[in-house]
This record gives C-alpha cells, sequence and structure tokens, in this order.
C-alpha cells in the first residue's frame, strides 16, 4: 500500500478552472439549493449540458462517445461539481460505475447502443445489487434467471434500488444458474434490465424524511433478451465486484458536507459566529486537504493501470466516516434549533446532512465490509 | 511530477539500511537512560545526513529540503533518540542563514515556544540573556542557536553550550529538553538573511514534526499489523477479529494520512514558503497521531503498555511531538483564520491550491 503524493498539471488546472467557470455561469452561488454529494437531484437538462463539455463518461473511449480522458480528470469534474452542490443525479450511477462495466465486459452491440447515450447524458441508471434478504452478503442473491428461447425469465426482488422511479435502466445481478456445493458465488451474471420491461413493478419506500429516494422492484415473469447479458455467464460475482472498485475512494466519498460547510461560512460573516467557527473552519479545511490527496493519488494510481483496491476502500472508509465527523461538529458548535425549513438554507441543509448521512457510511457497501476488505491488504513490518 | 519534486531514491535506501542497523530496542532504551546516544549520532553523522539541505559552501551536505524531511522521516520511524532536526534543517539552517560557520558536533536551538530570552546589540555583538525552555539536547549540543526578534531585525545567536547553564529535563519519551539558561552571553552580531523571521522558523519547526511523526505512526501501523497477526486468542491470530481490523485499518488510515500531508508539505516548502501546507501537515499529523496511538494501543494489549516491547518508542514520542511547534489550537486557529479571510466563495479553492491561492 502506497499513496504517492501527486498534483494537478497545467492541463488539468486549466480544467478545474473551466468547470469553476461553467458552474459560476450555470448555477452562480445563492441561485439554486446546493445538493448532498452524490445523493443528489436528478436534473436532465444539467447532464445535457455537463455532457455537451465533454464531462459525462468522460473516461469513456472516444469511439463510443466518451472523452478518452482520464482517471484525474474525472476526479476534477466530480469534484467541482460535488463541492458546488450540483444536480448530478441524473447521470450518476452511469458515469461512476456502469459505462465503465458495458465497456469492460460488454459485447460491442451494447456497447454501441448504451455508451453514446451514457456519454449524452441522456440515459439514467439504478443499481440492482440488493435484495431483502443479501444485503452485506451479496452473493446469496437469489433473484433468478430462468432460460427461456433467445433470453431469461427473471423472477425476484431487488430493494433500496436509488432511484429506480426515475431511471432508465439497471444492471442486476442475478443468479443464473442455482447455486451448487455452496459455492454461492458461481452461476452468477450481471444483466442489462430496462426499468420500463413488462412484468417489472416499481414500489417506492419512502426515505426516513419521507422523501422518494429508493424503491422496491418486483420481477414477475419479467422477459430479457440474451443481449442484454453482459459479459460470461456465471462470471457474474467477477464482474461485480470490479464495478464495485469504481464506487470507490473518489470525492463523493468524503465531499457531502462540503456545501454546508461553505454555506456557513457565508452566513456566518461579519456576525459573531464567525469568531466562533474560525478554529473549526482550520481543523475541516486541514483534514479535506489530506484527505483529498489521497483521494487524488487513487485516481492518479488508476490512470497508471493499477487496481488499487486496497487504497480506495481505505478512503472510503475513511471519507464516510470524517463526512459524518463534520456533521457532528457542527451539530456541537452551532447553537441553534435547524429544521428542514428554516429560513437560513445553512441551517436546512445541516438538517438534511444530520437526517440523511447515517446513510453515508451503508451504501455501496457498510464500513465494517470495508474494513474486512481493506484489513486483508495491510502489510506488517518489512521482514 | 517534476524533478525537483523527488527525493533521492539513494538517501531513502541509505538512510533506512543505516539507522535499522544502529536503532535496536535497546540502544533507543539505553538513550533514554542516559540522555544521550554518542553511537547512534556518531554513525548517522560520518554519512552527512544531518546536514542534507545545506548548501556545501555553508559547511552542509547539499542535496534538497525534501531529501532532508525523508530523512527525518526515516529518524521518525526508527524513533532514533538523535537530534537530526535541530542540527539540520533548524539550527544549521539559521546558521546558514546568518552566515555563520557550521559546528561538526550536534547543534541545537532553542524553539520559540514559551522561553523568554532576550538579545540586545551593542556595535558588532550581541547579549543574550534569559531561560530556555525544552531545548532538545542542549546537554550534548556543540552549540545552541537562539533567534532574536531585536528591532526588525532577526538576529542569530550562536552560541557555545559551554557558557551556559543546562538543567537537564526530558519529553514524555525520554527525549533530552532542557531548560537553558543565558547569563549575558555576549556572542559577534549575525543577521538573518531576507525571509528568515521568528514565524518561518516556526513553520519550519513545524515541518520538521510533521516529518518525523509521520515516519513514527506508519511504523506504530506495521508494527501493530504485525503484532496482531502473531498473537493467538481463541485459537487464532486476534487480527483476524473484526474488533481488531478496525484498530489496524484506522491506524494504517492516519499513517497514511499524516505522510501524504507529510510529503505534500515537503514539496511545497521545497518550492515556497509552503506556509498553508505546513500549517495543515502539522495539525493533520497531531491529529493522527492521536488517533492512531489509541488504536495502535488498544490491538496491543497489555504488550503494549511494556518498557520491554516498542510500541511506546513511537507513542510516547508521538505525543510528545504532537505538542512541540505547533499544537492542534494553535494551528487550527491560525488556518481557520485564513479560511474565514478567504470567504464563502474562495473556501474550496482554498483547499486545492493551498498556498499559491494565498500568494
Ligand atoms: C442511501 C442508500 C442507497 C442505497 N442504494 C442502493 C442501490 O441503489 N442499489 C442497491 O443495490 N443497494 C442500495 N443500497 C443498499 C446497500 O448496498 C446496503 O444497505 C448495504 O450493502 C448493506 O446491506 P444491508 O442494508 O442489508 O445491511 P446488513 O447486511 O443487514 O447489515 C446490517 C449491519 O450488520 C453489519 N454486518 C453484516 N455483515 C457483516 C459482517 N460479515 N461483518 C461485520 N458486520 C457485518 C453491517 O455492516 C451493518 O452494520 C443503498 C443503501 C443506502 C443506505
Amino acid at each position: 500500500m502506497r499513496f504517492t503524493p501527486t498534483e494537478l498539471t497545467e492541463a488539468e488546472l486549466r480544467l478545474q478552472q473551466e468547470v469553476r467557470e461553467f458552474l459560476a455561469e450555470e448555477l452562480p452561488p445563492g441561485s439554486h439549493e446546493p445538493c448532498l454529494g452524490m445523493a443528489a437531484r436528478k436534473d436532465k437538462d444539467f447532464s445535457l449540458k455537463m455532457a455537451e463539455r465533454g464531462w459525462v463518461g468522460m473516461a469513456l473511449p472516444k469511439e463510443w462517445g466518451g472523452s478518452d480522458r482520464t482517471a484525474v480528470d474525472r476526479f476534477i469534474v466530480v469534484e467541482e461539481m460535488l463541492r458546488w452542490g450540483a444536480p448530478v443525479g441524473h447521470h450518476w450511477v452511469a458515469d461512476r460505475q456502469t459505462g465503465n462495466v458495458i465497456l469492460k465486459f460488454g459485447t460491442e452491440e451494447q456497447r454501441e447502443r448504451f455508451l453514446p447515450s451514457i456519454c449524452r447524458g441522456e440515459l439514467g441508471f439504478s443499481i440492482g445489487m440488493s435484495e431483502p434478504d443479501s444485503g452485506s452478503d451479496l452473493a446469496s442473491v437469489s433473484t433468478k434467471a430462468e432460460r427461456a428461447s433467445d433470453g431469461w425469465i427473471i423472477n425476484g426482488t431487488k430493494i433500496w434500488t436509488s432511484g429506480a422511479h426515475e431511471n432508465d435502466w439497471f444492471v442486476c445481478l442475478l443468479r443464473t444458474s442455482p447455486m451448487e456445493d455452496g459455492n454461492k458465488h458461481a452461476g452468477l451474471s450481471q444483466l442489462l434490465i430496462d426499468l420500463k420491461s413488462p412484468g417489472l413493478e416499481i414500489s417506492p419506500i419512502p426515505f426516513l424524511d419521507g422523501s422518494h429516494h429508493f424503491n422496491e422492484v418486483t420481477f414477475n415473469e419479467v422477459f430479457v433478451p440474451d443481449t442484454n447479458v453482459v459479459g460470461d455467464l456465471g462470471m457474474g460475482w467477477h464482474q461485480n465486484t470490479t464495478e464495485m472498485a469504481y464506487e470507490r475512494g473518489g470525492p463523493d466519498r468524503w465531499l457531502s458536507p462540503f456545501s454546508t460547510v461553505e454555506q456557513l461560512l457565508r452566513e456566518a460573516h461579519g456576525t459573531e459566529l464567525e469568531n466562533a467557527v474560525t478554529e473549526l473552519f482550520g481543523e475541516l479545511i486541514a483534514r479535506w486537504w489530506g484527505i483529498r490527496n489521497l483521494s487524488l493519488s487513487v485516481a492518479r494510481l488508476i490512470d497508471t493501470g493499477e487496481a488499487p483496491s486496497v487504497e480506495s476502500s481505505l478512503v472510503k472508509e475513511m471519507g464516510t466516516r470524517y463526512e459524518q465527523e463534520v456533521v457532528e461538529k457542527l451539530v456541537h458548535l452551532i447553537d441553534l434549533e435547524y429544521s428542514p425549513d428554516s429560513e437560513s438554507l445553512f441551517e436546512r441543509l445541516l438538517s438534511q446532512c444530520v437526517v440523511t448521512f447515517p446513510g453515508n457510511t451503508i451504501r455501496g457497501g457498510t464500513i465494517e465490509i470495508l474494513r474486512s476488505v481493506a484489513s486483508k491488504g495491510l502489510k506488517g513490518l518489512p521482514a | 511530477m517534476t524533478e525537483d519534486s523527488l527525493v533521492d531514491p539513494l538517501v531513502t535506501e541509505t538512510a533506512h539500511r543505516l539507522l535499522s542497523e544502529i536503532c535496536d530496542h535497546e540502544s533507543i532504551q539505553a538513550a533514554e537512560a542516559t540522555g544521550q546516544a554518542p553511537e547512534i549520532w556518531n554513525a548517522f553523522a560520518e554519512t552527512g545526513f544531518p546536514w542534507i539541505s545545506i548548501d556545501e559552501d555553508a559547511g552542509g551536505s547539499g542535496g534538497s529540503l525534501l531529501d532532508a524531511l525523508e530523512v527525518l522521516r526515516l529518524v521518525g520511524y526508527h524513533a532514533a533518540p538523535i537530534p537530526a532536526a535541530e542540527t539540520g534543517i533548524l539550527g544549521g539552517w539559521l546558521l546558514a542563514n546568518s552566515s555563520q560557520e557550521l559546528p561538526d558536533g550536534i547543534t541545537t536551538v532553542v524553539p520559540n515556544g514559551r522561553e523568554n530570552v532576550t538579545g540586545s546589540v551593542s556595535g558588532d555583538e550581541v547579549t543574550v540573556t534569559g531561560r530556555a525552555l525544552r531545548v532538545p539536547w542542549a546537554r550534548v549540543a556543540e552549540r545552541i542557536v537562539v533567534p532574536l526578534s531585536i528591532e526588525d531585525q532577526t538576529v542569530i545567536a550562536s552560541i557555545d553550550s559551554a557558557q551556559c547553564a543546562i538543567e537537564p529535563m526530558t519529553n514524555m519519551a525520554g527525549e533530552p529538553r532542557d531548560t537553558v539558561t543565558f547569563e549575558n552571553v555576549q556572542v559577534p552580531l549575525a543577521i538573518a538573511a531576507p525571509g528568515i523571521d521568528l514565524e518561518a522558523f516556526r513553520f519550519r519547526g513545524a515541518l520538521s514534526r510533521a516529518a518525523l511523526m509521520a515516519g513514527a505512526i506508519e511504523k506504530m501501523s506495521q508494527l501493530t499489523v504485525s503484532y496482531t497477526n502473531d498473537r493467538v486468542q481463541f485459537g487464532r491470530p486476534v487480527a483476524k477479529f473484526q474488533a481488531v481490523q478496525q484498530h489496524l485499518v484506522w491506524g494504517a488510515q492516519d499513517a497514511a494520512l499524516a505522510r501524504m500531508v507529510a510529503e505534500t508539505a515537503a514539496r511545497e516548502a521545497a518550492r515556497g514558503t509552503a506556509q498553508f501546507e505546513i500549517a495543515a501537515a502539522k495539525l493533520v499529523a497531531n491529529q493522527a497521531a492521536a488517533r492512531a496511538t489509541k488504536a495502535c494501543h488498544q490491538a496491543h494489549g497489555a504488550m503494549g503498555m511494556t518498557q520491554e516491547y516498542p510500541l511506546h518508542h513511537l507513542s510516547r514520542r508521538l505525543w510528545s511531538w504532537r505538542k512541540e511547534y505547533g499544537s492542534d489550537a494553535e494551528w487550527s486557529s491560525w488556518l481557520g483564520k485564513i479560511a474565514v479571510a478567504q470567504g464563502a466563495d474562495q473556501l474550496y479553492p482554498l483547499v486545492t491550491g493551498g498556498s499559491a491561492v494565498l500568494n
């Protein structure tokens, strides 16, 4: 494990500047209600505008509509979007992981069918992994795909499916052959499934604050053609593990409360509160600077062709805990009874952080599971 | 990465090898008992390591500040009981930047913390008076360097240790942090080069501690992974227990974080004043040290509480270094003022750009 310090090149700094100018024009501070990280609003027009700049699916090859940019370039765009609280929800999953999965494991036909429209910011994807009886123990999924002519018939239930009610497609991890000899990692496959398929039913599971974020998706004899199988039959577990690696260690794992903190500074300006929060701001920016450097070094490592899975697990585990720590520090310091309908934007955001951030250390694999993954890669004293 | 931001790999390799040979558990323990480690120092000094980054013309060993900080990181990693920072990038730096001779032996420096030392200039001499607290290894130093601010000028007094009264004191790791009394000591007047003042010295001190701390946390984390894989309870290595894995992961994160911030601050300090990066690095290292010592001790059980087992060489140093050249409060308030002055719109550009956006 080694996190090598890195820094942005001239060209990368220009990209950063370009993104900042774009955001200042599209979403001038004060003109929009900032989103809290990746749980961002879906705003298809905004996604289309980003795509016009080449900032959706940007690391995908040009021949599929991407921009052939690096993981670091994508890091820069994502970090600026998130710290601004931009509404990146529509293209989020496709940009972060599904595009990569289709590129890496998909057929030529699937690449042609999906990648250009992902890169145009048109298609929204969900993630179809969890089931009622399979959370952390994901390999135990039991939703079945059974052979039919030219395709598969699906029966079962996926759960916690964020945005299924608004998105177009999802990649599902399904059991395509029965479990044998207790080897639960075999017999799983990934299928691309249209969320508008006949027999597929999407029911909201109200989020704790009453909002509509995730869903239960039930399959009742849903037909999926052979052409929608991603990669090789039975290789679903391996592919899914690779997909999860794209989820980890990026700015979405440590920037979620930033716009709240920034708004506090805006509202405290010139008031007594400014003195009270000074030391806290020192602490927060120092740690953000440190964590950002770790996360950036992971992106740089990916660009050298490495798969830094231990490093990215460490960053995600640390970053999501840090997000919660930031909120706790704000709560501790701010002597106010904030609420979701406060007049102050800061107070509204803080209430939202308090209520929704417990999920940050759960989604995409809990921190407990991440620790097991990461600790296996730790090295002791050199021999 | 440009050339100027790379450490010479030969420096890493030779310093690591040498320190592994000369700093074993017994010799560190012995140094604590006697308050000195002449064998370790002599072997280390013979290679010229203490004077890296000081020009050869000025009596140093040449090389870059990055190389010097890499050596300090390894000094921290091996818990080497020697005044490497004081002789080199602190005291040696002040001497070289006031055109004064570097001694062959140990140099130490009066940290500008709570001491009460004053100087008065008459003609081409300065007279130093007062009592300096917590001066590292003063008892074995040949020279004691005192940076003084006198009427808008920074005066660097280089004092023969024989001219001072030295009372032995220690830090929590048993390293010498002596009380030094100067009674009207007269030395030739030497003015520091432009840009070298008490503030710059404070930052440089923090930079030195961040490098030492990064090394110590990394070693502590590795030691903990090794120990918990060897120690068997309930029929298996305790590292297999999830509760213990949490300590291992948290320790490794803080080791990575502390090293990242120290190395990033070092890179920037080799280019400019790097005040943001140094302040942030020291603050992050302080907090990483607090968390990592807790996690690593917990994972060791009672063994970590003994003198016989080496964990304390690292943890006690970290608890001491955390308070040297800037506590959490000092640096968070320094950084906080900068952040507040930048304002909301410039807050994130400060996180990404650091000192570059402040100039
Ligand atoms: C906001 C949000 C959005 C989500 N969106 C999606 C989505 O779009 N698509 C999707 O597929 N899923 C989604 N999820 C589900 C998420 O992936 C799961 O919640 C997660 O994998 C954990 O599964 P679980 O909730 O069933 O918890 P469980 O697995 O039941 O875990 C309960 C507790 O036990 C602990 N635990 C379980 N096993 C172990 C073990 N072996 N060792 C130690 N501790 C253990 C867990 O860490 C946790 O603390 C979302 C979750 C959240 C919170």
